[in-house]
Parts: C-alpha cells; structure tokens; sequence
C-alpha cells in the first residue's frame, strides 16, 4: 500500500528537500542578479559635455538631470480611507495630471515609527523629491533630508522645515488650514442644533485638532445663541487614532446617547462619524448631522451631510513638482487658508459666492437645504469675507461681540484682538462653551 | 467509511524537517505569486525585489533595525512561553520600557542628573527594569490567585499605552514642541547611533548576547531547568519541588526586561523621542516571531529580522510595482501562514482511516 507511488519515502524526502534547498538558493541568485540590475539602472548618469570656450576646449562631467521628475510619497493610511490619505492621493494625481513631467510612487499605512525606512526605500528608488503625510513623519523625514542632502523633502502638517530653522534647507513644510472653514461648518451647525449640544470626535489633543474644535464651536454658539438666546454645549471625545473606525463609532454614539449632542464634528481619517449620524437619522428616528472631512463623504450619509471640510493639496505638490523640476527649490513653511492659491482672492457679494467650490486648497462643500436662507446667505458672506482675511473666526466679532474666553473664564481674546499664528499654532484651551476636559 | 486521524510523529530527523519547511515556503510563495498575477504584476519581478532587500546593503540595515525591537520582545516571550506563562502583555512592557528610558532622559535633561556617558546605561537598566517589574505583576496575581495572566497581559498594554499617552500630553511634553504631544529630541549620547554610528552596531551583537544568555539560562541553569519542567507541568513541577513563585516572577522579570529593551531600541535607536503609539504594534508581532523561532532563543533574533525584511520589502514593493498595502499584508500573512502550517506538519500527520 505505502510502495504505491514507486518511490520510498526516504527518496521522496531526499528529492523534496533538494529541490526545495535549490529552488531558494536559485531564488537568492536571481533575486540578487535582479537588485543589482535595479540598483545599475538608478545610478544617475554622467554625461560628458564638451564645450567649446574661446579659451580652448573644456570638457567637463556634469550628473544629468533627472529626465523626468520622481516623487514619492509616504502615506499614514491606506489610500481607500477616503479621509485624510485618500484626499492626499488625489492631490498626487491632481499634481500628476498638470505636471507631466513627472512619475509618482508611494507607500501606504506606514507607522510612524518605521517612517524612515519607509523614505529611505522612496530616496533608494530614485525619488527627487519625497512627500511625508503625516505629523508623525516629522522627524524621520528631517533625518532623511539630513542625510540626502541632494533631494528634497516635504513635511505635511508639521512645524519643522529650513525655513522655520529647524530642519535642514532641504526641507519645507506645508498644511491646508481647515480652522475657518470649521467655523462655517459650526454656524450651519448652530443653526439647526435642536437639542443645543454639539459633539466632536477627535484624534488626538494637538493644537491643530485644538483649533479646530475651538473654531467649529465658536461658530455654532454664533448661530445658536443668535437663534434662541442660549450658549451651546460642546463635548469632546478623545480616540487616541488617526484611522480606527471601531473607537470613532463609539465615540460617536457616546455623544449621541450620552451627551445629546445633535451634530457631531470630527477630526480622524474616517467617515465612520457621517456613517453613525445617518444611522440615527434613518434608522433610530433621531435627526442626527455630521460632516465631510478631507474629502466628499456625503455619499456615506445623504440624509445627515450638513456641510464639511475638503482639502485640495493638488496646488501645493504642484508647486513643489515646480520649484524642483525648475531648481529653483527654496525651503518654505506654506499654511494655507480661504483664499490662498486662487486665481484671484477678492470677495464676492454673498448672493455670488464661490462658496461650495473649490477654491485653491480648500472646498466647502454645498450646505445642505435644512440649513435656514439667512444662515447659508450668512455663510457665504463670511467665507467671502475670509478670503481677503477681512473677517478672523477667533475674534470678538466672531463669538458675537463677547471676548472669547477659556474654560476657566480666563479673557483669552478681546477689544479688537484677532488670534495671530502663533496663538493659532500653541492653541492649547478650549473655549468656554467645551464642556470636555482638554487631555493634559 | 473513511475519516482522517491526526496523529502525533515522534522526533523529526533535520532533513525531514527542512523539507517541511522548504515545501510550505515554496507552497507560500506559489500562493502569493497567483496572488501578484491576479493584481497584474509578474511575481517573479515582485520576488526578485523581495530577496534584492536582503542582498542590498541599506535595506537589510533596515531590515534589522526594524527586527531589533522584535526580535528583543520574542526572546523575552521565547522564555514565557517555554514556562508556560502567556505574556501577551510585550506591548505593554515595550511602552514602559521606552517610558522609563525617555524618564531617564529627561531627569538628566531637564534637572542635570547623571553625567551624560551614564545616560545611554541608565536607559539601559531602566527599560530593564519597567518592562520587567510591568511584567512581574500579571506573574504575581498568577502565583498569589491564581489569575490566568492571559487577560491581565493583555490589558496592562492599554494601561500603560495611555500612561504613556497622559505623561506626552502633560508632564513630558516638550515645552518648544508647540503643544503637540511628543517627549524632547534625546541629546545624542542617549541615542544608539551615536556609539559605533548605526544603532544596528551595537544593537545586532546586544541581542545575540541577550539569546545567548536565554539559552545559557533555560539549559545551564537549575532556575532554567525549573522554568522548562513548570512549562511542561505545572502538577509535577510542584510536587517535585520546584519554588513556583521564584521561579515565575524570576521568568517574568526577564522576559519583561527583554521586551522593555525592545522599547528602548525604538525610542532610541529609530525614533529619538517618546511619542504616542511609539510601539506600532511590535509587541504583538513579537507573539508571531517567538513561535515562528520554535521558541528556540537562537532563532528568535534571526526571524525577527526576516520579519523586519518583509517589512522593508513591502515598502519596496508598493512603491516600485505601485501594490496595494493590502497585496503586501497578504503576501506577508501567506509567507507566515503557510511556515506555522509546516510546523503543525511536522508534528503531526494526516493518516486516512477506514
């Protein structure tokens, strides 16, 4: 019966494990032979220019300039998160499409902790200039430009370049600022607040997300208190992630049930919190809003889509596509807000507003019709306003000519005070009408 | 009627065993390989990139920076399991372990103590230290009632991951960082590059050393023989005689020192500061490692870096045949599954009964 096959099984095992010894070690040969060919075909090549000076001839060796122009990119999720990392791979193929002259790559759902050999592999593969998506990335990639004097780094959402001085001049830094189009999202948020309680889902307790919930609440107290007389009520939930749909759900439904809140902002690279608003629209017959982050989410919630934020960082990569395909590179610190990289940046009458395309970096997108006239006319007049800066969201005017205080009744901005990046950028209080403890 | 028997093989011989094993590599990569061809890339290209991490000289760098950490936590967990304690807590004990070095850090950065050669050794028994007393109490509640550690390992990781997460947003922020939660850049005398210029040069010879003591403690040592009979039974090892206890927190204190090491190579040999999330789940791969090395210390650091160069590898991947991160997990999971399959092979064989 066990002699069937033909072959002892002392031969089968004899056989098998030589083919299995000779197939790796053919595997290590072809491998290496491979990462040679590889290695040979990035190396830049030199070319001899002759040129003829009246002096004589002079031949010198000049490396070639890359044909054709190589970015990569360092992603924190996966490019399907339709959040963050996929608004920043649209802004690649926007900047890819108008470049030209150019191939882009990138590595997705890289920690933070293996962010430099993540660039390293990028900088191996022949990258010019390498893009670096998350604040987490931020040292390696000042590291990484450290030691590739000769390329190119960008650093998205952090505060360390060349031209901050903390980096080396290889380096920039850049971020499309949502804080004002968060204080639009608040006044559509006050105005259709039924219970007066607002949440917000947000990742992590950094200055920007600080900013953020600062600014959205401000914005619905504006409308809120201007509608029936009463300050709103805000509440914070941390989840300590940038991509963890399971935490942002029960987040979520924490502000709903517990807190009563009726509009749930959020800052984390999910739509889960849009997704958990329309549940309680259609299906637990509680009217429920949410929001589009970094991208067009309405699709995850046609009834319970308010309004939102929408990033374009096509124009910023492009940009850089630029000043290193042109050489003509010089370390920056780009924070964009309304109005930056248009065309032209004067307002409009409300009636004319651009307001729900997109306008340079940013896009608020279409508020939805429950929002009354007079508040989609106010919006629009303050996103108009914004784009000349005539109108700052953390102002006394802003909060309804009341000085804006913290939490602790401490006067944080008053008279004609407007806050100034520096305030923007350490915001580390909330704003008195956050009922939540700021993490500390 | 036919059904299948597993059955139980006695002891292997080498070739067999390699056979096994080089079946179910070859099994794993034919798998992944129709994989890369439904995607639309040629597998062999795809290969070749793989095993091109291995032959070049700054990827396999990578390679083994990111195996360190691992490779630190699976020994840790090669000793636990072989006692039979099932720490799933590697997590956990790296985070304190990186606290207690980033502690050091700061107590010499901020206040001036212990001169600035002392630091990196301090860190070094500090990280020791936390990740193994962090360890020694889901050993303790064991020994003292009898609490299964499975659980408590388990949740101290998110105890200590938001211990972590308070002292970055509040005490240990860094006052120039704007706010943002990230500890001080370590001078660079706390920094492992800084001795022999890579942190892969003292960290490689540290971990083979740290194997080598492993195995000289389990097989050498009368503890270490206590250690194996408590892993093989727990009955017997108490009526023999054995002192559970010492011998318990003993193996816990080691193999959570290993893992907090583990979480001093990554604040100080990749990141150079404390922040959240500093991890990124290494202590958790470090359960897949230390089964995959057999719980064998000698394998343990060796199959860290082949994991650390699947790693590298995917990365090279995504970004030269523009995969998917998802193609390079399940090609990655393949590879793994189809080796922890040979195991089971090896040990055990199919007969059809009629």
């Amino acid at each position: 019966m066990e002699k069937k096959a033909g072959i002892s099984r002392r031969k089968f095992l004899a056989v098998s494990s030589g083919v299995a010894a000779g197939s790796v070690a053919a595997g290590v040969v072809a491998g290496g032979l491979a990462g040679y060919f590889i290695g040979q075909s990035q190396a830049p090549a030199a070319v001899t220019r002759t040129v003829t000076a009246p002096a004589g001839t002079v031949t010198t060796t000049v490396t070639a300039p890359p044909k054709r122009l190589k970015v990569g990119y360092v992603y924190v999720g996966p490019v399907g998160d339709y959040g963050w990392t996929f608004a920043h791979d649209q802004g690649r193929k926007w900047a890819d499409a108008r470049y030209r002259n150019v191939d882009s790559f990138y590595i997705e759902s890289v920690p933070e902790a293996q962010a430099l050999g993540a660039i390293e592999s990028l900088v191996n593969q022949g990258a010019d200039l390498v893009i670096t998506t998350s604040f987490g990335y931020m040292d390696a990639t000042a590291e990484a430009a450290a030691r590739h004097p000769g390329k190119y780094f960008v650093h998205i959402s952090g505060y360390r370049s060349g031209a901050a001085g903390n980096a080396p001049q290889n380096m920039s830094s850049a971020f499309a600022e949502f804080y004002q189009l968060y204080y639009l999202n608040g006044l559509a948020a006050g105005a259709v607040s039924q219970t007066g309680v607002v949440g917000y889902v947000a990742a992590f307790p950094i200055p920007e997300v600080v900013r953020h919930i600062n600014a959205f609440v401000l914005g619905a107290n504006y409308s809120y208190k201007k509608r029936t007389g009463r300050n709103i009520r805000a509440f914070v939930n941390w989840i300590f992630a940038w991509f963890d749909p399971g935490k942002a759900r029960e987040a979520a439904v924490a502000l709903i049930e517990q807190s009563n809140a009726d509009v749930l902002a959020f800052t984390e690279d999910t739509p889960t919190t849009l997704q958990v608003a329309e549940e309680y629209t259609t299906r637990r017959n509680r009217r429920t809003w949410s929001f589009s982050h970094y991208n067009d989410m309405s699709g995850y919630g046609k009834n319970s889509h308010l309004t939102g934020q929408i990033v374009n960082w096509g124009p910023i990569y492009l940009d850089f596509y630029r000043m290193v395909g042109t050489g003509s590179w010089q370390s920056v610190d780009i924070w964009t807000r309304i109005g930056d990289y248009m065309p032209y940046r004067w307002r409009r009458p409300a009636e004319k507003s651009t307001a729900g395309e997109v306008d340079g970096t940013l896009q608020l997108p279409p508020v939805h019709p429950s929002v009354p006239s007079e508040w989609q006319l106010e919006i629009k007049r303050r996103y108009e306003e914004m784009k000349e800066l005539l109108f700052e969201p953390f102002s006394v005017e802003g909060n309804l000519g009341e000085p804006i205080r913290d939490q602790r009744g401490q006067v944080r901005i008053k008279g004609t005070e407007r806050a100034d990046w520096k305030m923007l950028w350490e915001m580390d209080w909330f704003v008195e009408y956050v009922e939540s403890e700021l993490p500390r | 009627m036919l059904s299948l028997k597993l059955e139980r093989r006695g002891e292997v011989s080498r070739k067999f065993s390699a056979a096994v094993s080089g079946f179910f590599l070859l099994a794993g990569l034919f798998f992944a390989s129709i994989i890369f061809e439904l995607l639309g890339v040629s597998a062999v290209e795809t290969f070749s990139r793989v095993v091109s991490v291995f032959t070049s000289q700054s990827s396999l760098m990578q390679a083994i920076l990111r195996g360190l950490p691992i490779g630190f936590a699976a020994l840790g967990l090669c000793l636990a399991f072989k006692m039979n304690f099932w720490n799933i807590g590697a997590e956990g004990q790296m985070y304190m372990g990186m606290t207690a070095a980033t502690g050091v850090v700061l107590l010499h950065a901020y206040y001036g103590y212990i001169p600035d050669f002392l630091v990196f050794p301090a860190m070094v028994a500090a990280g020791f230290l936390a990740g193994g007393l962090y360890c020694t109490l889901p050993a303790f509640l064991k020994v003292k009632f009898g609490v299964n550690e499975i659980l408590p390992t388990l949740m101290l990781n998110y105890i200590a991951m938001h211990f972590v997460n308070f002292l970055i947003t509040g005490p240990w922020r860094d006052p120039r960082g704007f706010g943002f939660p990230l500890s001080i850049i370590f001078p660079p005398y706390a920094r492992m590059e800084t001795f022999l210029g890579h942190a892969n040069f003292i960290g490689l010879p540290a971990a083979i050393t740290a194997a080598a003591l492993i195995f000289g403690l389990l097989q050498k040592t009368s503890i270490g023989f206590e250690m194996r009979v408590l892993g093989q039974n727990f009955e017997a090892a108490r009526y023999a005689g054995v002192k559970i206890g010492r011998t318990l927190l003993t193996g816990s204190m080691v193999a959570g020192g290993l893992a907090g090491i583990g979480g001093l190579v990554i604040v100080s040999g990749m990141l150079g500061r404390l922040r959240p999330g500093a991890p990124a789940g290494y202590g958790y791969t470090a359960i897949i490692i230390a089964f995959l090395a057999f719980l064998n210390p000698w394998l343990a650091v060796p199959a860290a870096i082949f994991f650390g160069g699947l790693l590298v590898a995917g990365d090279v991947i995504q970004a030269t045949l523009n995969l998917p991160f998802a193609a390079v997990q399940i090609f990655q999971s393949t590879i793994f599954l189809m080796i922890i399959v040979g195991e089971f092979f090896k040990r055990y064989k199919i007969r059809v009964v009629r």
